[in-house]
């Protein structure tokens, strides 16, 4: 077990950690170099494009120290945006060791410290690396500086490097080796292994990728998972390498996978243990909680047509998204669609733009929306998450939102428009410290709610570009929250309706009001489009009808122009739902729903 | 009604800037021998137009048709005289003429021609204006020119006019109107300035140098225009056109808005034949240059570009479009029996809703038929109309 060192690599977005995981797998020769291809471990194009890692892959590579001795260094990558913070602590769990990035430019970032929070809190051995070195900005005194104040890290244990050309990877593979302690456990003792993630593979479904604390596995053992209760025959473990790499088994320290016959990956639980059905463990591995969806948002295909295509592809997309939850749903205005779940609002960007790109649709989200505990007056409780089923106020004794505690790091200079910008969403006991000469870490507690809605923009709008924000769920409290409709000439617009905090429910609904009056092209008659909060309108704009449409000239050479003008237009017009006798088109409503503000600037 | 005959001439003196018709300058070597090559197409042309109907208007359209000396068209004429089934005793003929071509003498020439409507484009009497829209009269001159026009005899006299033009104000265009309604002239075209995407405008419009008039102010000149004319005693009969009466109603242009045939000849013209027992309804047009039409015709070839056939759906929908643009409105029974579409019944709460809003009303004749006619804001907004209705075929 003394040759085996598990780590993963923990940074802020944009700080290099795909970039550092390559080289590493480079220099190890786990690939050759014409294989060579950016980016190895983010598998997905979406995820490549992005410079961002959606999912967790893992990769075993064989080193040779200068000690001499061969290694087996098991780089657990983990997922680098915080929606998918649950699967980030069952990577870390796998790992005695990890790498923290810090950009040699930018610096310590909140996302940094949370890692480090966490890292700590799983009691992981920790080395910095200060990447970038190559960059005309590098500041690596400052970084070093940081390192020690910010993260409370000994600057003069960090390697330096520059993923980018190569520099320093050959000291950070000793700094591994040397610093990074190796894995403890039993391979005598009953199997314990954690599942950290799985992926879904066309030809063998579900790959488990595990880590090993005690015991050893082999195929051919009937395994058990401890959480879900449901019983596989082990069909083959082996190493992670870029490609898999059946072995005979594997056991306590080791990482690697498991194929046991299971067609996809619903009921998978990532954080769940596999032990030996004959000689179960006695405990399993602790730290188990499910991932619940926070976000919520009905998806509706552009086409009623592409109804069923949407089907499909969700049911495609799941088998390798065990996260995303949905049910059918239908709207008036929108035809079927359905309701979906996400970790957060990267991940319900992540499913969209994976729907859209990998299966060719094109789709329409409602308001994604927060999940509510509501008490009605016979104190029965309901949880809420489709404004269509909010009760009848009436009837509500108490309603409840999820809470979350923001991390924010900002430039000092921004610290009083980004305290603002708290405030403004309604946040309580924020505070704030001093990181670094000039560098603030603003904490405050939020309403989930006021973050879905263009929070991420704005902060990144007012700080330009230098704020950075993480958060983590933190509880149920109660609000005052209520319903608003969207009605076009007095009909409701079922798909546009919300739930707001009454606060904003005035300018919400106006500026729905407004992006609709912008969007609906014009008709022959004034069209009326109000916001309103049960009987009660709260908004309201017109979109006022033509005075003047109509050519002057309409001759021998005119008509056929003319007529198959009109024959295109009501072509258009099947493409249109009709509400409140108003033809609104599908764009209308993408115009609407879309998070970003940019009518505000 | 009877077919119509049409005969584009393409030469200008010089190319306005917001036109986008078939046009050429006149200087052009394709003009002398204009004539002959308009005449082969006549031969070309009549053994296959097979109504039997005898032509009963013949119009001189362009391009400026006065560009072409009155011995040509009398060519032209005479080539259709021969080849064509013209009503007896002569069918009426319109000529397009620019007010720098017109002198008694033209005039004359014209009349011996057979011309009984000569339609002036004076487009304004505003010498900025005229500048402006790249003119080459003065206003005076466009005066003098009704005037010559008026006294020489024609049947009717129908005056161009253009609005809507960069910086035009409510009492520029009222006066225009003023002075065009002060020369008595039995017709009136008043044309909003419509600016199209190849012409020296739409190149000006696209660099953001210049644009149409924003809708209001569309509109009010729009209304302006049609009450004005209304009571000066020059009703509107169609958008931009107006009558002192209606003998003077341009008999040849309503053949365009009543699908009543016609053939088209010249560069860019169109056809149209009525659908018989072997075809249905057909649309066909020239070739739009004059250049590749003369090769054409001169190789013994139909000039013909491309044509449309055209079912109940297609002659039901030009119905509509065409019909909304007229004061007469739309024959609801005629609209049924033609085409079997019944435009009430499959758009009640529309209608009702139009008629609510006060731009349509449904009128019966003396003959207890049914139409449906728009009021002048229907007519201003015509097109939004016609793209409202749902013209389900009954079968």
């Amino acid at each position: 077990m003394d040759h085996i060192r598990n780590f993963c690599i923990i940074a802020h977005i944009d700080h290099g950690k795909s970039t550092l995981a390559d080289r590493l797998i480079q220099r190890c020769g786990a690939v050759e170099d014409r294989e060579f291809r950016d980016q190895i471990l983010d598998s997905m194009d979406l995820e490549r494009e992005r410079g961002i890692t959606i999912k967790a892959n893992t990769v075993t590579l064989p080193y040779t120290a200068r000690d001499g001795r061969t290694y087996e260094l098991n780089l657990i990558d983990t997922p680098g945006h915080v929606d998918f913070s649950h699967e980030v602590r069952r990577s870390l769990m796998s790992c005695e060791g990890a790498l923290l990035v810090v950009d040699a430019s930018q610096g310590v970032e909140a996302q940094t410290l949370a890692n480090l929070y966490l890292a700590m809190e799983f009691g992981l051995t920790v080395v910095p690396v200060i990447n970038k070195i190559d960059l005309p900005s590098a500041d690596i005194d400052r970084v070093m500086e940081e390192i020690d104040r910010d993260l409370g890290l000994d600057p003069f244990e960090s390697v330096q490097v520059s993923a980018k050309l190569g520099t320093g990877i050959d000291d950070l593979l000793e700094a591994i080796v040397a610093k990074l302690p190796p894995p403890k456990g039993d391979p005598q003792a009953p199997l314990r292994a954690l599942l950290f993630d799985a992926q879904y593979d066309a030809y063998r479904g579900a790959v488990l990728l595990v880590r090993f604390f005690d015991g050893t596995l082999k195929a051919g053992t009937r395994v058990r998972l401890m959480h879900s209760d449901a019983e596989h025959k082990v069909e083959e473990v082996g190493n992670q390498r870029l490609k898999r790499v059946p072995v005979p088994e594997l056991s306590a320290g080791e990482v690697g996978y498991v194929l046991a016959g299971m067609k996809s990956l619903a009921g998978l639980a990532i954080g769940d243990t596999l032990t030996e059905a004959e000689r179960p463990a006695a405990e399993p591995v602790p730290g188990y909680r499910e991932a619940k969806p926070v976000v919520f948002s009905s998806i509706y295909p552009m086409a009623t047509d592409d109804y069923e295509d949407l089907t499909k592809a969700l049911e495609k997309l799941k088998l390798n998204d065990a996260a995303l939850i949905y049910e059918k749903d239908s709207s008036a205005a929108l035809g079927f669609g359905f309701r979906c779940g996400f970790l957060g609002l990267l991940h319900l960007d992540v499913v969209q733009e994976r729907l859209e790109r990998e299966y060719d649709l094109s789709l329409i989200l409602s308001a994604p929306s927060v999940r509510y505990r509501i008490v009605l007056n016979d104190d029965k409780e309901v949880w809420i998450d489709n404004p269509t089923f909010y009760p009848d106020p009436a009837q509500i004794k108490e309603a409840y939102e999820p809470y979350i505690k923001a991390t924010i790091m900002t430039p000092e200079r921004y610290l009083g428009t980004v305290m603002e910008l708290c405030r403004e969403r309604r946040g309580v006991e924020t505070t704030y410290n001093y990181l670094a000469a000039g560098r603030m870490e603003v904490v405050s507690q939020l309403p989930l709610a006021e973050v879905l809605f263009d929070f991420y923009d704005r902060l990144k709008s007012i700080t330009q570009g230098y704020g950075s924000f993480d958060y983590e769920l933190l509880d149920y409290r109660l609000g005052d929250m209520v319903k608003v409709d969207i009605l076009v000439n007095g009909e409701k617009v079922d798909a546009l309706s919300q739930l707001v905090h009454r606060e904003f429910a005035r300018p919400r609904a106006l500026r729905y009001c407004e992006r609709l009056a912008k969007t609906i092209p014009r008709q022959q008659f004034k069209i009326a489009i109000q916001g309103a909060i049960g009987g009660q309108i709260i908004a309201r704009t017109t979109i006022n009808p033509f005075r003047k449409d109509v050519t002057a000239k309409c001759y021998g050479g005119d008509i056929t122009r003319k007529r198959k003008l009109l024959e295109k237009q009501k072509e258009g017009k099947k493409k249109m739902k009709i509400v409140g006798s108003v033809e609104i088109p599908q764009a209308a409503f993408v115009a609407v729903l879309r998070t970003e503000d940019e009518d505000e600037e | 009604m009877n077919p119509g005959l049409y005969l584009h001439i393409p030469f200008c003196s010089a190319i306005c800037p917001y036109c986008d018709f078939s046009v050429m300058p006149a200087a052009s070597p394709a003009r002398p021998r204009f004539a002959s090559r308009l005449g082969a197409e006549v031969s070309l042309a009549a053994p296959t137009w097979r109504d039997p109907r005898p032509f009963d208007t013949v119009y001189f359209g362009g391009g400026t048709p006065s560009q072409l000396p009155p011995e040509d068209l009398e060519r032209v004429l005479d080539a259709c005289r021969t080849h064509l089934a013209f009503a007896a005793p002569a069918p009426s003929v319109f000529l397009e003429a620019n007010p720098e071509d017109v002198t008694p003498e033209t005039c004359a020439a014209w009349r011996g021609l057979g011309v009984r409507t000569l339609s002036l484009g004076v487009q304004s009497f505003s010498d900025e204006a005229l500048r402006f829209l790249g003119r080459r009269h003065t206003g005076r001159q466009a005066r003098a020119a009704v005037e010559t026009a008026l006294a020489a005899g024609f049947d009717t006299v129908s005056i161009d006019l253009i609005f809507g033009l960069r910086g035009q104000t409510a009492e520029d265009w009222q006066l225009e109107l003023t002075t065009a309604v002060s020369l008595e002239p039995p017709h009136l075209s008043c044309y909003q300035l419509t600016i199209h995407p190849r012409t020296r405008f739409g190149v000006e419009a696209k660099h953001g140098r210049l644009s149409e008039l924003p809708e209001d102010d569309q509109a009010t000149l729009f209304e302006l225009t049609h009450r004005f004319l209304a009571d000066a005693g020059w009703p509107a009969y169609e958008v931009s056109n107006f009558a002192r009466g209606p003998l003077h109603q341009s008999r040849h242009n309503r053949k365009y808005w009543n699908h009543t045939p016609y053939l088209g000849l010249g560069p860019s013209a169109h056809s149209l034949a009525a659908a018989d027992a072997c075809s249905p309804a057909r649309r066909w047009w020239n070739e739009r240059g004059t250049t590749r039409w003369e090769r054409r015709v001169a190789a013994g070839e139909r000039p013909i570009e491309a044509q449309e056939l055209l079912g109940p759906k297609e002659l039901a929908a030009e119905a509509l479009l065409l019909g909304l643009r007229t004061t007469a409105g739309i024959d609801l029974a005629g609209l049924r029996a033609r085409y079997g579409v019944d435009l009430l019944a499959a758009n009640e709460a529309l209608v009702a809703r139009l008629v609510d809003e006060g731009h349509i009303v449904v009128r019966a004749d003396a003959e207890g038929g049914r139409w449906l006619v728009p009021t002048l804001s229907g007519l201003a907004i015509a097109d939004g109309l016609a793209a409202a209705f749902d013209l389900s075929l009954r079968n």
